[in-house]
């Protein structure tokens, strides 16, 4: 069943044209991954899914309802299925990780903090924090406030969730903790789209790679021939940069 | 000093003291409140309130706090409202209060980084719930110190009362001085009544700096 379908998708920031058109079919338990040279339209494509950014043309369907309203009332009904984690980590430094991760629930859901609680020590048992319920952002490390996030993120139970390069801010060595939480994740079946630079990684958990070209998909398919055999010289070229 | 004791001075100050005390008191609170209602309207997603609340702040931080206490005074009588020197200072320091504050929080939420907005708004809050929960309580640790700051400036400021007849502090001073032919001492008096309400508020600026940058 599809999830998220884009078509026609295009996106101007003032004069610069930077998505040209992009076409993506995600179904439920998909992992697909964005990879492309800087300035190709990754983080722009991955943005427009949860309303971060607009777009000017095209059409983006989550579960059969279309994405495209900029009123708020669309934008957080939008946002409640679609999770984000980002480079940056953005967890809020005046809560402590509990609270990071209970805040959201509580407010826009208004789910009972009893509840809540139970559920935000499961999740932090998930990804390997349990013993941090009361620390606060600035007392962990870059890997565990990234694994932070995904609890956040988690906790809203959303039906997809956007990785934007989650590990490109990490020191190389806490890069395989938070990959090892998304890795569970794509095996549980959470269906997720990322961004990412860790190009093994890519190939061993995805289903489905996009290579972003130029504002556009330039190919796309299994990690396995995309990566053994890849058609195009744009991403030949970039293969053999990267990998 | 003919008629007048020390005592009888003091005595006298004090009870201005209490009145620039009372000025400021109500400045502050009241101010805190309209600068809340100007901060709401800055911040807001219409350029017409927007537009209201820039103009109103660059009004107010544009001219001298005399000027305004003048127009509120002189004006409203003009108008045919009459009302007490201390309503018109009150009104005055209120509105002056209100401008600076607004302009002032508004640097904190502003100071907020961008990445706090698309956390929390990735996150389904929506506008409110984000300034609620996520902005504010951060911007407030921020604006503590610069807000008690201003208020320093605010008991300064609410000498200039003197000026439309409110018998404050420095009224009280200026009374004393003509009468008891002994301005040096009078208006040193009245120095450090200004330096004991303001000082404390310095202290506890300078504490909270200190203390809040440590803090989360
Ligand atoms: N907020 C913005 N305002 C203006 N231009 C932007 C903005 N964000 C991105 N761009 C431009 O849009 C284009 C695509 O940017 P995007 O961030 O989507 O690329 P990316 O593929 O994610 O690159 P990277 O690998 O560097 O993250 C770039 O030319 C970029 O300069
Ligand atoms: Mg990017």
């Amino acid at each position: 069943m599809s999830l998220v379908n884009i078509t026609g998708l295009h996106k101007h920031y003032g004069p610069n044209h930077v998505l040209k058109g992009v076409d993506l079919t995600v179904r439920q338990g998909d992992v697909v991954t964005l990879i492309g040279r800087s300035g190709s339209g990754k983080s722009t494509l991955l943005r427009t899914i949860n309303g971060l950014e607009s777009f000017d043309q095209g059409s983006i369907t989550l579960a059969g309802q279309t994405i495209g309203s900029r009123d708020a009332k669309a934008l957080q009904q939008l946002r409640l299925q679609v999770g984000m984690v980002f480079q940056q980590f953005n967890l809020f430094p005046h809560l402590t990780v509990g609270e990071n991760i209970m805040m959201s629930p509580r407010v826009v859901k208004g789910e009972s903090p009893h509840i809540l609680r139970e559920e935000a020590h499961a999740l932090l048992a998930k990804v390997g924090l349990a013993d941090k319920f009361d620390a606060w952002p600035d007392q962990l490390s870059g890997g565990q406030q990234q694994r932070v996030a995904i609890a956040r993120a988690l906790a809203m139970k959303p039906q997809v969730l956007l990785c934007d390069e989650i590990t490109s801010a990490l020191d190389p060595e806490l890069v395989n903790e938070v990959l090892a939480v998304v890795r569970q994740l794509a095996q549980e079946g959470m269906t997720l789209i990322m961004v990412t630079h860790e190009m093994r990684f890519a190939r061993d958990v995805s289903n489905h790679v996009v290579f972003m070209h130029q504002g556009k998909i330039h190919e796309a398919g299994h990690p396995a021939d995309l990566f053994s055999r890849p058609q195009t010289p744009e991403l030949q070229n970039f293969v053999s940069a990267v990998m | 000093m003919n008629d007048f004791t020390l005592g009888d001075i003091l005595l006298a100050l004090l009870h201005g003291l209490q009145w620039t005390a009372i000025l400021s008191l109500t400045a502050f609170v009241l101010g805190s409140l309209g600068g809340l209602i100007i901060l709401a309207l800055r911040l807001a997603h219409r350029p017409a309130l927007v537009w209201l609340a820039k103009t109103f702040i660059e009004v107010f931080q544009g001219t001298p706090l005399l000027m305004q206490l003048f127009i509120v005074f002189f004006g409203l009588s003009l108008g045919g409202v009459e009302i007490p020197p201390w309503l018109a200072a009150a009104l005055g320091l209120t509105l002056y209060t209100s401008a600076y504050l607004a302009e002032i929080w508004r640097g904190c939420v502003n100071a907020i980084p961008n990445t706090q907005w698309e956390g929390s708004a990735a996150l389904a809050l929506n506008r409110y719930q984000q300034m609620r929960h996520v902005i504010l309580p951060q911007a407030l640790r921020m604006a503590i110190a610069p807000t008690v700051g201003f208020l320093v400036q605010v008991v300064k400021g609410t000498s200039v009362a003197s000026i439309i007849g409110f018998v404050e502090l420095t009224k009280t001073g200026g009374m004393l001085a003509n009468a008891t032919f002994e301005p040096f001492l009078i208006y040193g008096l009245v120095a450090a009544g200004y330096f004991l309400l303001c000082y404390p508020l310095s202290l506890y600026s300078r504490h909270l700096e200190r203390t809040l940058h440590v803090a989360r």
